[in-house]
């Protein structure tokens, strides 16, 4: 028995649920829930609806190129039963998925970074562009105008002292 | 999803109607498959069959279609409807393997572009 990959949204399809659509040229279709289903038969493309694991893998959105993903297979060979082999498999198993998780959670913590680091930007850049409604373009230039006139009217003055 | 992409008087029809099995249209995979030059040939070229629209002879192959006449063929060859149909052929379909792929079953493998033209028509037909 076998847990299937929903064709919509890639969720696991379990035994005993879901539907499937065979094709009149015999190609099966399995849904994991009427929503898929729903969506399947308006033709919509799983790649381009935001909500199905095809999108957030097409669209950079999740982890997809790494080992720990080369684990999960579908192997059509019969292995016969030897219950060291189970047992380990069950523990590497757990052990892949542990991983696989971490990595993940890293690949989306750097790929936020990114927009942090974005938001950051355009905030310096809106402040600089409107910093103009915080501080007037002229305060605090009157006081040197003043002083630089004042000094100028007295140079004035001393000149004509002089030429007496 | 985003904005409808209707335009103009074209109602869509009793949706319910349209996505019952019994009226299904072709799939993009399908479609795919179809435009194999054997398929395709073979498309083209049907015989004369009376119970299909315009005796099944003239056929959009990328819309899965039949026209009554060539004109008719080669005015749908303008619409949007037709164009819009090239553009979502230029990806390679969408499969079950990349379902499983995207489930985590191996790595995201991105899809191939295939370069998609209208289909020629000869102009002697009448």
């Amino acid at each position: 028995m076998r847990i299937e990959k929903c064709y919509f949204c890639s969720g696991p399809v379990y035994p005993g649920h879901g539907v499937m659509f065979v094709r009149n040229d015999c190609k099966n279709f399995r849904f994991c829930k009427s929503k898929c289903h729903r969506n399947f038969k308006r033709k919509r493309n799983p790649r381009k609806t935001r909500w199905t694991k095809a999108f957030r893998k097409a669209s950079g959105k999740e982890l997809t190129v790494d080992n720990s993903l080369e684990f999960e297979k579908r192997r059509n060979i019969p292995v016969k039963y030897n219950r060291q082999l189970w047992d380990k498999t069950v523990e590497a198993m757990k052990r892949v998925e542990e991983i696989k998780l971490k990595r993940q959670a890293k690949f989306i913590m750097n790929r936020l970074k990114k927009g942090k680091q974005l938001e950051k930007e355009e905030a310096i850049r809106e402040v600089k562009k409107n910093i103009h409604l915080i501080k007037a373009p002229h305060a605090g230039k009157a006081k040197k105008l003043e002083e630089k006139m004042v000094q100028k009217l007295q140079e004035d003055v001393d000149m004509a002292d002089g030429d007496i | 999803m985003g904005k409808s992409k209707q335009t103009g008087s074209h109602k869509k029809k009793n949706p319910g109607k349209l996505w019952k099995t019994k009226r299904r249209t072709k799939d993009l995979d399908q479609i795919h498959t179809d435009m194999k030059a054997e398929t395709a040939s073979k498309l083209l070229n049907q015989e004369v069959d009376f119970d299909v629209t315009g005796c099944a002879q003239h056929y959009c192959l990328h819309c899965a279609r039949y026209f009554v006449d060539m004109k008719a063929l080669k005015e749908h060859f303008k619409t949007k409807v037709h164009k819009k149909r090239l553009k979502e052929l230029r990806e390679e379909p969408y499969t079950q393997a990349e379902a499983d792929r995207a489930a985590g079953m191996g790595s995201y493998i991105a899809p191939k572009v295939v370069e998609v033209k209208t289909q020629q028509v000869e102009e002697d037909m009448d």
